[in-house]
C-alpha cells in the first residue's frame, strides 16, 4: 500500500467516522450547530472522490474546526473516540502540508505507531493491576460504572468465571497486538478481532464513536507493516 | 494560545490507560423545589437507563446515538465537576441538558441536582455525595 493510498483511505474513513456524530450536534442548535455544519460540509467534502490536492486544504480547515470545538467543551466531547479522531486528523494534516516524503512519512507513520500503543498501553495498565488479573475490574465496571446501556447488563458482574476469562482475553488481545505487525497474514486477523472488540463495547457500552474512529486508523498501521516490514 | 496547547496536546500525545482503574462512578439526580426553594419531593435519577434494550435498538445505537453520548458527555462533566477542573463551563453543561429535559417533563418552578458517586467498599456498593448545586429556575 503507498503512503497516498493509505492517507485517502484514512480521509475516507474518518470522514464516515465523523458524520454522524456532526449531525448528532447539529440537533443541538446555537455554535454547536454552526461548527458541526461546518465539519459536515467538510467531511462530505472530503469522501468526494476527484478531491485530489485539496483535500489538504480541507483536512487544514477541520483541524483548525477541531480547535474550536475543543474549546467549545473544554476538551473533548467524548473522551477517547475524539481523541482518536483529532489524531487521525493531525496526522493526516501534517503528512498533507510537511514539505519532504520522509517527513510525511514520519506524521503517517506516527499514527500508526499510537494505533499500536493505544491496544498495548490498554492491555499493560490492565495487566499491572491486580483487580483486572482476578476478574474484579470487569465486575466492576458492569457492577456501578456508568456504562452499561441497560440494568439487565449489570447482572453480568455476578459472572465471575465468564469476566475472569473476558478479562484475560482483552488484556491477552492487547498485549499480543505489536506482535501481530510481524506479518500482514496476523496483522489483517488482529484487526478484525480488534474491530469486533470495539463493537462488543459499543453494543454493550454504547460507546459507538469507537468504532469507527479507531478503524479509521487502520491504514496507518496497514501501512507502516508495508512499509517497515512487508 | 497556552490553552488551545493544554487542549491538543492530549490527543496529540494520548496515554491510552483505558480501564486502568475503575474509579467512582458519578450520577447525577435532581430534586424539583417549589417557589421558595423548597423541596417537592425525593431526589430522582437524571436520565435513568432503561431496565433493557433490545438487540435492534443495540444495532441502531451503532449508527445512531446521540442522548447516550450526550449522557457520556454528562459523566465527564460530573468528574470534572468534582475534581473543581472547568467547574463554571461543566455546571453549565449540565444544568443546560437537565433544563432542557425536565422542562418538558414539570412544572415545577426551581430544581437543583447533585453529583453522587458510586464505589466498591470490599464487597459492597457505596455512595458519597460531591457536588449540590443551589437552587436553579427551570422557566
Amino acid at each position: 500500500m503507498t503512503l497516498d493510498l493509505a492517507m485517502r483511505w484514512t480521509e475516507i474513513l474518518l470522514a464516515i467516522a465523523l458524520i454522524m456524530p456532526s449531525v448528532e450536534h447539529i440537533r443541538a442548535g446555537g455554535k454547536e450547530r454552526l461548527l458541526f455544519s461546518l465539519r459536515l460540509i467538510l467531511c462530505l467534502l472530503l469522501l468526494y472522490p476527484e478531491i485530489g490536492a485539496y483535500s489538504a486544504y480541507i483536512c487544514l480547515a477541520m483541524s483548525g474546526l477541531a480547535v474550536l470545538i475543543l474549546h467549545r467543551f473544554e476538551g473533548p466531547y467524548n473522551g477517547g473516540s475524539d481523541r482518536m479522531s483529532l489524531l487521525i486528523l493531525f496526522c493526516l494534516t501534517l503528512a498533507h502540508w510537511l514539505p519532504q516524503e520522509n517527513w510525511k512519512e514520519l506524521a503517517f507513520g506516527y499514527l500508526g505507531l499510537q494505533l499500536t500503543l493505544s491496544y498495548f498501553i490498554s492491555g499493560w495498565v490492565k495487566i499491572r493491576n491486580p483487580d483486572w488479573r482476578t476478574g474484579r475490574a470487569l465486575r466492576d465496571v458492569f457492577a456501578f460504572s456508568a456504562y452499561p446501556v441497560a440494568e439487565n447488563l449489570r447482572g453480568l458482574a455476578d459472572r465471575k468465571t465468564l469476566l475472569l476469562a473476558g478479562s484475560w482475553l482483552v488484556m491477552i488481545c492487547e498485549l499480543l497486538f505489536p506482535l501481530s505487525l510481524a506479518s500482514k497474514y496476523t496483522l489483517i486477523p488482529f484487526l478484525v478481532l480488534a474491530a469486533s472488540f470495539h463493537l462488543s463495547n459499543a453494543m454493550f457500552f454504547g460507546l459507538n464513536r469507537f468504532v469507527l474512529a479507531w478503524i479509521a486508523a487502520y491504514p496507518s498501521i496497514l501501512w507502516l507493516q508495508d512499509r517497515f516490514i512487508g | 494560545m497556552l490553552r488551545t496547547v493544554q487542549l491538543i496536546l492530549p490527543a496529540l500525545i494520548p496515554s491510552w490507560n483505558f480501564f486502568d482503574v475503575i474509579a467512582p462512578s458519578p450520577r447525577i439526580e435532581y430534586q424539583l423545589l417549589d417557589d421558595a426553594s423548597k423541596p417537592c419531593g425525593d431526589w430522582q435519577a437524571f436520565r435513568p437507563r432503561p431496565d433493557n434494550i433490545s438487540l435492534l435498538t443495540m444495532l441502531r445505537r451503532l449508527i445512531w446515538n446521540p442522548h447516550w453520548n450526550a449522557s457520556l458527555f454528562l459523566v465527564s462533566c460530573a468528574e470534572r465537576l468534582s475534581q473543581d477542573i472547568t467547574p463554571e463551563h461543566s455546571a453549565r453543561e449540565i444544568l443546560t441538558r437537565m433544563k432542557r429535559d425536565l422542562k418538558a417533563e414539570t412544572d415545577a418552578p426551581q430544581f437543583r441536582f447533585r453529583l453522587v458517586f458510586i464505589h466498591r467498599e470490599d464487597e459492597a456498593l457505596a455512595q458519597d455525595i460531591l457536588y449540590t448545586s443551589a437552587p436553579e429556575p427551570l422557566a
